[in-house]
């Protein structure tokens, strides 16, 4: 589903990336660790489409196609979903307006009619329901003035509403308390299906307890330096990054 | 000093003409006291930014073919509000308008009246000395409006035209009244139309004041509304310019009764070609009182706009809490916003401040709302759209806020088209 191979990229000059090759296929998920500012971030934004970041080189396919020459939008009625590590607050942006607009970009993509406005409610509010988020949520703006874990939350919506086939989580259980990360992770699995793909961004080995990822990377200095299985999470845990470190540069 | 100066000689054959009747005499006083000032130069401070030649220019055009009074057009006045309307069409007052209206509503046309004709300013004076008539509308004693009472000023320009519009407004004590002033134009011809409008609410009463000025894109206007709070007396008023070319509100509150609130504020959209000035003065002459502006302003394209908002706290006001802001989002790089906050307190127990804002759209939510599937044209209308609800969702008149929306969003689509290309 998503090939990247030797990818370069670099933001104000800064080279962050440097040679990622990544292969996920559909079914999978794949969870991305990493120290901090190891290029995690960065990685998923470049995945999205952020016009800051600079390919300086290698590429990235996406069902078949080049993604970098789509625009964010492109990608996004494509199929790709990112869950943002910092959601923007968007005063004034209504919530629920918002997410019948990216439901209703991605239907006329497929060539679909708008969705029905009852139909749309209806769905939003299961799906709030499942994440316990009170349906009051969908007349705010859009994360204004949201906690850190209601926020997450509201991304979680949003994925379960448009249905990706590539999602894209970068920290998405960061921040949360510990009913709100099973309600997450229940909206994750439920997303999981044979012609889909997830890309977890985590600290935590936590959330692979209830999302329990097909492969793990570690991302260093961005470059995936070691690859392996939901056993390799764990490892991580007992033994941090300078183990992996260490192990690239031996 | 203006580089076009209006000809007095062919004002004069102009102000002869009008019928003669109550106003004759104020006419020819304010005719001379034109004579003798002139009308606004930008040498001076107030009209720096905003040059009233080309308005002159089609003032003398107009004078110089003869002054008509083209017969006003039947237009009616918006459906969507629900209004009873008093209509004022190409300068002349709509007789139907202003019969039958509802209890505790009396209108009365100046030339019947001995009017009182509080002093405007040099566009004051020139538009007494043009005024063909006015109106004098007062909401009776301890009287609340059900319905809002709407003022439908409509003008057509088959040839060059200018017109005039006088309104004074009581608003009897402890009266709730609301009123929607609805200004409009149409035709190919240019067009200056220029508005005084007077608001008494006295003590204990409530006015709430919303001006909706959505004229052809060739058309100009200057409007000055001046507000004099009572006791305890409330304004709540919000104005929108959504067309016109060149647009100058002056709004002038004066609070001289502790108690007294006044809110206003508004909204200017503004595109290639066109000029929106609002200028506000507040006078804090006691205290306690509040008053609380906040514009906003959208720019696309060239558009050129201009706020100075000015409070002044007298000596002695004490307990006075008055609060300015104005934002303005610029949509491009040719834009422009004169943007001046004036405070000026000579009292000591005040509560001050303004702030001014000039910004672009955010990147990182335009960022966002893309990664959720929307166009970047779609999300610079989403952030846009939003800016200008604060100004919609603070309109006191609720019954409004679906139509403001209808209309600002037709006006932005328009503008943000303009300005894509
Ligand atoms: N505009 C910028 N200019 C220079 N460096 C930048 C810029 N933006 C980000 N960086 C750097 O890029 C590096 C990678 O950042 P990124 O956000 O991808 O890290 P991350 O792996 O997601 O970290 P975390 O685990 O803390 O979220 C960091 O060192 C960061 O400081
Ligand atoms: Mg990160």
């Amino acid at each position: 589903m998503l090939q990247i191979k030797d990818l370069d990229a670099s933001i104000g000059g800064t080279e962050i990336l440097r040679g990622l090759s990544l292969d996920v296929s559909a079914g999978e998920v794949h969870a991305i660790m990493g120290p901090n500012g190891s290029g995690k971030s960065t990685l998923a934004q470049v995945i999205a489409g952020h016009s800051d970041y600079e390919v300086t080189s290698g590429t990235v396919t996406f069902k078949g196609e080049d993604l970098l020459e789509l625009e964010p939008e492109e990608r996004a009625r494509e199929g790709i979903f990112l869950g943002f590590q910092y959601p923007v607050e968007i005063p004034g942006v209504n919530n629920a307006i918002l997410l019948r607009e990216a439901v209703n970009a991605k239907r006329r993509h497929q060539g679909l009619d708008d969705v029905d406005a009852f139909e749309f409610l209806k769905l939003a509010r299961e799906k709030m329901a499942v994440l316990g988020m009170d349906p009051q949520f969908l007349n705010r703006g859009v994360n204004e003035g949201f906690s850190g874990g209601e926020k997450k939350r509201n991304e979680i919506l949003q994925m379960a509403m448009l249905e990706p086939s590539l999602a894209i989580l970068d920290e998405t259980d960061s921040g949360l308390d510990i009913d709100a990360l099973r309600a997450v992770a229940e909206g994750i699995n439920a997303l999981r299906s044979p012609d889909r793909a997830i890309i977890l961004v985590t600290h935590y080995q936590r959330v692979l307890d209830y999302v329990e990822p097909d492969h793990v990377h570690v991302l260093s200095d961005g470059r995936i330096a070691r690859s392996g299985d939901k056993t390799l999470a764990l490892e991580l845990e007992d033994k941090g990054y300078d183990w992996v470190r260490e192990a690239a540069s031996a | 000093m203006n580089s076009t100066a209006l000809s007095f000689d062919a004002l004069e054959r102009a102000v002869a003409a009008l019928p003669d009747n109550g106003l004759s005499a104020l006419r020819r006083a304010a005719l001379e006291q034109l004579r003798r000032d002139g009308l606004p130069g930008a040498r001076e401070e107030d009209w720096k930014y905003t040059e009233l030649s080309s308005l002159i220019e089609i003032a003398n055009n107009w004078l110089d073919q003869g002054a008509a009074l083209p017969a006003p057009s039947m237009r009616a006045a918006p459906d969507a509000i629900d209004a009873t309307w008093i209509r004022i069409a190409n300068g002349q007052i709509d007789d139907d308008s202003i019969t039958g209206l509802p209890d505790g509503i009396s209108v009365k046309r100046l030339s019947d009246t001995v009017p009182e004709l509080a002093p405007a300013g040099r566009l004051g004076d020139f538009n007494i000395a043009l005024l063909h008539d006015g109106l004098h509308i007062s909401i009776g004693q301890d009287v609340t409006l059900q319905r809002p009472l709407g003022i439908h000023v409509c003008d057509e320009a088959g040839d060059d035209s200018v017109s005039q519009v006088r309104i004074n407004i009581d608003v009897a004590p402890g009266s709730v009244a609301s009123f929607v002033e609805y200004q409009v134009s149409e035709g190919e011809a240019d067009l200056y139309s220029n508005s005084v409008i007077n608001l008494a609410v006295a003590d204990g009463a409530r006015a709430d004041y919303v001006r909706i000025q959505n004229r052809h894109k060739r058309h100009n206007q200057t409007s000055h509304l001046t507000v004099g709070l009572g006791k305890d007396a409330r304004l709540r008023h919000t104005s929108f310019d959504l067309g016109g070319r060149l647009v100058r509100n002056d709004l002038v509150v004066d609070i001289a009764q502790p108690g007294a609130e006044a809110d206003f504020g508004g909204l200017y959209l503004v595109g290639d070609g066109q000029h929106i000035d609002n200028h506000t003065r507040v006078d804090h002459r006691v205290g306690p009182a509040v008053s609380n502006q906040e514009y906003r302003g959208i720019l696309d394209g060239k558009a050129r706009g201009v706020w100075n908002g000015k409070a002044i706290v007298h000596e002695g006001a004490d307990g006075t809490d008055a609060q300015q802001s104005n934002h303005n989002l610029l949509l491009s790089r040719n834009a422009e916003i004169d943007a001046k906050p004036e405070l000026e307190i000579y009292a000591d127990d005040v509560k001050c401040s303004h702030g001014t804002t000039v910004g672009q759209l955010d990147e990182a939510a335009l960022f966002y709302l893309r990664t959720r599937g929307l166009s970047r044209r779609d999300a610079r209308r989403m952030l846009t759209r939003a800016f200008a609800q604060a100004t919609i969702g603070r309109t006191p008149v609720e019954q409004l806020h679906d139509f403001l929306a209808g209309a600002v969003d037709s006006r932005l689509r328009e503008l943000m088209h303009e300005g894509d290309q």
